[in-house]
């Protein structure tokens, strides 16, 4: 789908790599074992540095959503609809993702996380209702 | 509180206010249009260029700097500048920290711009444009969301889903400021519109329409900031500052309520340097980059409770003739985007009782606001008063 493809910093490389073998991991504190996404070297609730990944379910519940009309991005001109997601494993933690099923999303529902391949070398994750079976993997997105 | 250490409120003013006008497309360069926007400040304050010991602006690789601007007008010893970097959540404070070095003694004089060519050349809805330099871009971009309309649009309808705002909510705000705009000559969007009009208007991100996003436009502002003291002998109706305040808030990648803004807790601060409250506030100049900016402001201000921020203005409170008019040239939906800076711009005009058709009888009190905090974590406000 994407007109932009992200573009990796020092803290956040090896996420996308994690992302890039269907992997979602966040971060977990090794002093006060708060998780937290996105990654930062920095545990912001007691400023220590130490911390591991931790692989955890992508699983969340939907915050808000929209349907983007406007072609903001080159080379999308279709209607997609991206969602913002109240992550499971960090509460105050928000991912945003393409929407991967035929109907909208409804405030609050519960949704699972799944892995897009874009193409040969890139891999996102996008979200779907909790209730469907993670079959679509691979595809591209409904917009498409 | 932090211990006080110089006398802030009401000890500087605005002594004169500028515009070029505002197009689509300006046919010159922002430097160009900083000049003559600063040029005119100073002339509405019976000021000439060689009393400037100051200049500021912000901006977000898009406009020139204090750096450029001073050597133009042949200003070769500023003794402050301040060349902020951001966008419209830094708007007011640039004024602000303007105000702090004069009422601190580093300059006496200091001119505030922001010029920008965001129509034709550098357009904030990111239409031909290359990514944000944003570290947190990397986690939107690769799914097609990169525009401030989406954006917020997002948060706008976390808004409805939350506190059950509707579009016609949305649009009874758009229709109100236009019918300010109507009465404003310096607006470029005057023709009135009702609720109809905004329903029918095209998609952009819904739940957001045309109507809902502001005019990228282009064109200059500037204000010019001295003390309180040499204002009251100058051209024009000093207008003081009273109260300026800056504040953070969190990533909107990790918050807790995303229809809780920066401005929720800037405002108790605002308002106690002023010694002033919601209720004391005549005239507000919000900043609305989109419709519901607005809204959650009015609620993040204390004007209303949270969450009836739509309620209040389908209720007719922010119209001119309402409790509370709001944006009262037409604020970015109707008038122009210059970022910020004519909302400061506006405030000063009511205040000094020159806004014409538009005046706001025997406003007193102004509170003018900067992006209320999303995207980049920041918000910046003044409470401005006439003298």
């Amino acid at each position: 789908m994407p007109g932009y493809r992200p573009e990796p910093d020092r803290d956040s490389r090896a996420w996308w790599e994690r992302v890039a073998r269907r992997e979602f991991a966040v971060q977990e504190c090794d002093a006060c074992g708060t998780l937290r996404f996105p990654p930062r070297a920095f545990c912001a609730a007691c400023r220590t540095e130490g911390w591991r990944w931790r692989e955890v379910a992508p699983e969340g519940e939907v915050e808000s959503w929209i349907v983007s009309r406007q072609p903001f991005v080159p080379g999308l001109r279709d209607p997609y609809l991206v969602v913002m997601v109240r992550l499971k494993a960090v509460p105050g933690g928000l991912v945003y993702g393409n929407w991967r099923a035929e109907r909208p999303p409804e405030a609050g529902e519960r949704v699972r996380g799944v892995f897009t391949q874009v193409d040969e070398e890139l891999i996102v994750l996008d979200w779907m209702p909790e209730s469907c079976i993670a079959i679509r993997s691979g595809e591209n997105s409904p917009a498409d | 509180m932090p211990k006080r250490l110089l006398e802030f409120s009401d000890h500087t003013a605005i002594a004169g206010v500028g515009y070029t006008p505002f197009t689509k497309d300006s046919g010159v360069s922002t430097l160009t249009l900083a000049c003559r926007a600063v040029l005119a400040a100073l002339e509405d304050a019976g000021l000439a260029p060689d009393d400037v010991d100051g200049l500021a602006t912000h901006r977000v690789g898009d406009s020139a700097p204090p750096t450029l601007v001073g050597p133009a007008l042949g200003l070769a010893d500023l003794s402050w500048h301040l060349d902020q970097f951001g966008g419209g959540s830094v708007s007011h404070a640039v004024v602000g920290q303007a105000a702090l070095a004069v009422a601190a003694g580093l300059a006496e004089t200091v001119v505030c711009y922001r010029a920008i060519n965001a129509r034709s050349e550098f357009r904030m809805g990111g239409t031909g444009r290359g990514l944000p330099a944003s570290f947190e871009v990397q986690y939107q971009a690769p799914y097609g969301y990169v525009a401030p309309a989406q954006q917020f649009a997002m948060y706008a309808r976390a808004h409805m889903l939350r506190y059950g705002t509707r579009a016609e909510h949305l649009g009874a705000l758009a229709v109100t400021q236009r019918a300010n705009a109507a009465k404003n000559p310096r607006a470029l969007m005057r023709t009135p519109i009702t609720l109809d009009d905004y329903l029918a208007s095209r998609w952009i991100a819904e739940p957001f329409r045309l109507l809902d996003c502001c005019l990228e436009t282009d064109g200059a502002c500037a204000v010019v900031v001295t003390t309180a003291e040499r204002a009251r002998s100058l051209r024009r109706p000093p207008v003081l500052v009273s109260a300026a305040a800056w504040g953070g808030g969190t990533s909107h990648l990790s918050c807790d309520d995303p229809t809780v803004t920066a401005a929720a807790a800037l405002a108790p601060r605002l308002y106690a340097q002023a010694g002033l409250g919601p209720g004391d506030v005549d005239v507000a100049e919000l900043y609305d980059c989109f419709t519901y900016s607005v809204i959650v402001q009015l609620e993040d201000y204390g004007f209303c409770p949270k969450g009836e921020g739509g309620p209040y203005v389908a209720s007719g409170a922010t119209a001119l003739d309402g409790a509370l008019p709001v944006n009262t040239h037409g604020g970015f939906l109707s008038e122009g985007y210059v970022h910020g800076i004519n909302h400061i711009a506006e405030a000063v005009s009511q205040l000094r009782g020159e806004a014409g058709d538009r005046q706001v009888p025997g406003a007193e009190v102004a509170l003018s606001t900067a992006q209320p905090g999303y995207v980049l974590p920041a918000t910046s406000a003044l409470i401005l008063r006439r003298a």
